[in-house]
């Protein structure tokens, strides 16, 4: 057999090795890697590159090398698996860099890390002040998890109070065609689908993509961009009508001569702006 | 316009209230969407109730409101 030929086999043939190798130690990106993992694939690596090229070297030595490199790892990632120990040998621990809002130095001196590096890390976050900072450590991918004071972090709907659940939408129109599946996951039938476009006034063919939210309300984008689809409107319009006749009530209240009445138009009132205190987190778009 | 006729016409608005709110609640997927406005058309119910009853006595003391 020539050389060539020799090269090319065993390119192919290691090529699909190193690839089963590697997709079966576990699905993550280069940046994920622990620094096990990286070695692990630098040495396959070269050992297949050795091999390929060098074609008087006896095969079955580089491929007990690689298999060792395999089967090692593979028990050590399995053991690691089971247990935590071993999990904080091979892979590390996080280090902890800022805790209660101070720094701690010796961990910093303990990972050789400067005060710039710090400051540059915290940055990439976007909290330029150490103060800001109450909690924040080093991940054992070299990554840097901030936790920021109370006070900074961003505002949350359940800060403001506001209960509000959400499911995912369904996407039920693609490219012109009825996707049947999610149809029926958001719980409408394919009719349904066909009277709301009719409301909206567009024919099927003319729509790119369609979606329904959790309020069963149909969104659609459409081939032709000059066209505007009205955006729904019920929601909105159900609160501005309740808001309406809240005050109505009240007009009433004030306007009537019987008290008992009076007293009724005021109770109702108030009951119906509860009902739009409460309704209002639902029916916001 | 009298009062009659305007508080007829606000009952109307407050039966389309609960009617709206009742269909979202049925086509809402989310339990607790579901849970709020089932309870608000309750509620809206309940104002319908009161209205009619004073639609009633309207009514009965002022003859020409009697009708839609």
């Amino acid at each position: 057999m020539p050389d060539w030929l020799l090269v090319i086999l065993r390119a192919i043939g290691l090529l699909i090795t190193v690839f089963a190798i590697l997709k079966w130690l576990g699905k993550r990106q280069l940046s994920e890697l622990t620094l096990f993992e990286y070695i692990i694939g630098i040495v396959l690596g070269s050992i297949a590159a050795e091999i390929t090229i060098s074609p008087n070297q006896n095969m079955t030595n580089g491929l007990i090398g690689m298999a060792v490199w395999f089967i090692v790892p593979f028990i050590v990632i399995l053991l690691s698996m089971k247990s935590h120990a071993i999990r904080n040998i091979t892979q590390g621990k996080g280090t902890v860099f800022i805790k209660d809002g101070k720094v701690l130095e010796d961990n910093l001196k303990k990972e050789k890390y400067t005060a710039d590096e710090l400051l540059e890390k915290l940055r990439r976050k976007s909290l330029f002040n150490t103060a800001d900072v109450e909690f924040a450590v080093l991940e054992t991918d070299g990554s840097l998890s901030v936790l920021p004071k109370k006070d900074k972090q961003p505002i949350t709907l359940s800060d403001l109070g506001v209960k509000q659940s959400t499911k995912e939408p369904q996407t039920v129109l693609m490219d012109g065609e009825i996707l049947n599946e999610p149809l029926a996951t958001a719980g409408r039938s394919v009719a349904w689908l066909e009277t709301e476009l009719d409301k909206l006034g567009v024919s099927i063919e003319n729509v790119f993509l369609g979606q329904v939210d959790a309020m069963g309300q149909l969104t659609v984008d459409l081939y032709d961009d000059k066209l505007t689809v009205p955006s729904p409107q019920e929601k909105p319009l159900l609160l501005a009508e309740m808001k309406k006749c809240q005050a109505d009530l009240e007009l009433f209240a004030l306007q009537t001569d019987n008290t008992e009445a009076k007293k009724m138009f005021e109770k109702n009132s108030k009951r119906l702006q509860s009902v739009i205190d409460k309704a209002t987190s639902v029916l916001q778009n | 316009m009298t009062i009659g006729t305007q508080v007829k016409q606000c009952l109307s608005s407050i039966k389309s209230i609960e009617a709206g709110l009742s269909s979202l609640a049925i086509r809402t997927q989310d339990k607790e969407t579901k849970a709020i406005l089932e309870e608000s058309a309750g509620t809206i119910g309940e104002i319908k109730h009161d209205m009619k009853a004073r639609i009633k006595d309207l009514e009965r003391e002022e003859d020409q409101y009697k009708g839609f």
